[in-house]
């Protein structure tokens, strides 16, 4: 837990963080007396709505040295990393920490009226980021499977949504290298990253078909053409990584604010966003061959990685040409 | 210290730049050798490799760049733009996929047309041994027709990318035949 938290401070550097740490203490307690507020009053109440404010209670409770609140985050962290169904969210996560917090650090909610609900809103923010990860976690570790019916049904409307108008031959065939997999069977291609890339494509191709087919018009193209699956397949390991490493937090967070709990479809938008723009961008450079994949993704991901970075990154699907 | 400092400047400069190439189909282990080669950890998560994937590793006092070409059969054709001036070519075989093994075998041999690769050593690995369903390193060379090749060193070698199993005896085979 410890870890985690500090992997999220790296561009902090460790000597100021250390520094900050020792006196945090001391500096929280003259705060306290001048202003009558706690830590988290004062964050809920002065920083600004969204992934800011988010982040800096979520610091807060990690860094919290009483007790019931090390037991809550123990708890709520208990909690998340299995997935709970949505309507037992509130009463399993928000309402207990709510509860905790008013009660150690003796808040009124006759006095501070805004407060609990503001405060929820983060703690739905940050724990159903955390649950959306584990859920993500599951479907990647869920091996591809053809004799699983569900998997192949998936499969198959793939394919119809990109090719609405050719019909599959066989279930092995060559076919499917037209939509970017590598050889007959694309059930060796999914390798590491499971039924989440063949979710994120499914779900990419049913939302978006016009786009979804636009792409695919894009990635045959025969100077300048990619291997549509395969490449969405990379691009799934990218969201994973950057779900996985936080750096998603500050577009998430954001998200959050305005759409309250986060789940699984926020994931997927996410992942269409980034197959999209990684089209574009590819398009726009003009490689050579595919050899350059690697590279010209690494430069996809720093750009991305630097959008993250801003304070209010919030991603969203700029279409010009879906129903095209 | 100064005869130390010495010793150890000459050993350096008697290191030298390898450079091996590592093809073969698609889904047969190649990246993952590659990591295994590299000592990376979590070899299980990994993607169908769009492109190429290049590493250095030093071994017995040799510096090994090892490209890891996409087996997709898309770029397939891009391969022999890599092949300038390799020194070993690593050729990974999936032994438990016997219906792709004639295409893995044509393959292997459009390679030893390529004049780039004339007598190049190249060491073929039998990967997937894990596997029940796997065949022998030896039927492995067998079909592909490895024992008829007589214009260059040629090896066979059993191996599991995902434990490890015969990467290192891979490595030494290579590390000899450079010193040679």
């Amino acid at each position: 837990m410890k870890n985690q938290y500090h992997q999220d401070m790296l561009p902090l550097s460790n000597y100021l963080n250390t520094i900050y740490l020792f006196f945090r203490p001391l500096i929280k307690w003259f705060l306290h007396r001048f202003t009558n507020l706690c830590e988290l009053q004062r964050l809920v109440y002065g920083a600004p709505d969204g992934y800011r404010r988010y982040k800096l209670v979520e610091r807060s409770l990690y860094l919290s040295k009483r007790p019931q609140i090390k037991n809550l985050v123990y708890c709520l962290n208990e909690i998340t990393s299995h997935c709970i169904p949505e309507s037992l969210i509130d009463a399993e996560i928000t309402t207990r920490a709510i509860d905790t917090i008013l009660n150690v650090k003796k808040i009124k909610p006759k006095y501070h009226p805004g407060f609990s609900d503001a405060f929820g809103r983060c703690i739905d923010g940050i724990y159903t980021y955390k649950m959306l990860e584990s859920y993500v976690e599951k479907l990647r570790l869920q091996q591809y499977s053809s004799e699983n019916f569900e998997h192949e049904q998936k499969l198959l409307l793939l394919w119809n949504n990109l090719m609405p108008n050719i019909p599959l031959e066989n279930r092995i065939t060559k076919q499917w290298q037209q939509i970017g997999f590598q050889g007959d069977d694309p059930s060796t291609d999914f390798r590491g990253m499971g039924i989440l890339a063949l979710d994120n494509l499914l779900f990419f191709s049913s939302e978006y078909s016009g786009t979804a087919r636009h792409i695919l018009s894009h990635s045959q193209h025969p100077k300048y053409g990619y291997t549509l699956a395969v490449v969405g397949i990379n691009i799934t390991h990218m969201a994973w990584r950057l779900l996985k490493s936080g750096q998603a937090k500050s577009h998430f967070y954001n998200l959050s604010r305005t759409h309250g709990y986060l789940n699984i479809e926020h994931f997927h938008q996410f992942y269409c966003y980034l197959l999209y723009e990684f089209d574009s961008f590819w398009i726009k450079l003009k490689p050579n061959n595919l050899m350059e994949f690697n590279n010209v993704q690494e430069r996809f991901e720093k750009s991305i990685v630097k959008s993250t970075e801003k304070e209010n990154c919030l991603f969203k699907m700029n279409l010009s040409v879906e129903n095209v | 210290m100064g005869l130390l400092s010495l010793l150890r400047k000459l050993r350096s400069s008697s290191e030298r730049d390898l450079r091996i190439v590592l093809v073969g189909l698609d889904n047969s282990g190649k990246t993952t050798i590659l990591r295994q080669f590299a000592n990376e950890e979590t070899p299980q998560v990994t993607t169908p490799t769009a492109g190429f994937n290049i590493k250095s590793i030093q071994s017995n006092n040799l510096n090994l760049n090892v490209w890891d070409l996409g087996g997709n059969s898309k770029i397939r054709p891009y391969w022999k733009n890599y092949f300038e001036n390799t020194d070993v070519l690593i050729f990974v075989v999936d032994s438990s996929d016997r219906k792709r093994m004639a295409e893995s075998t044509s393959e292997f041999n459009e390679l030893l047309k390529d004049e780039k690769l004339q007598n190049v050593p190249i060491i073929v690995l039998a990967n997937k041994q894990d596997l029940n369903s796997s065949m022998k390193a030896s039927e492995v060379a067998e079909i592909i027709g490895l024992v008829k090749l007589k214009d260059r060193e040629w090896q066979i070698q059993a191996c599991s990318a995902i434990d490890g199993t015969g990467l290192k005896e891979a490595m030494d085979w290579i590390c000899k035949c450079m010193k040679k």
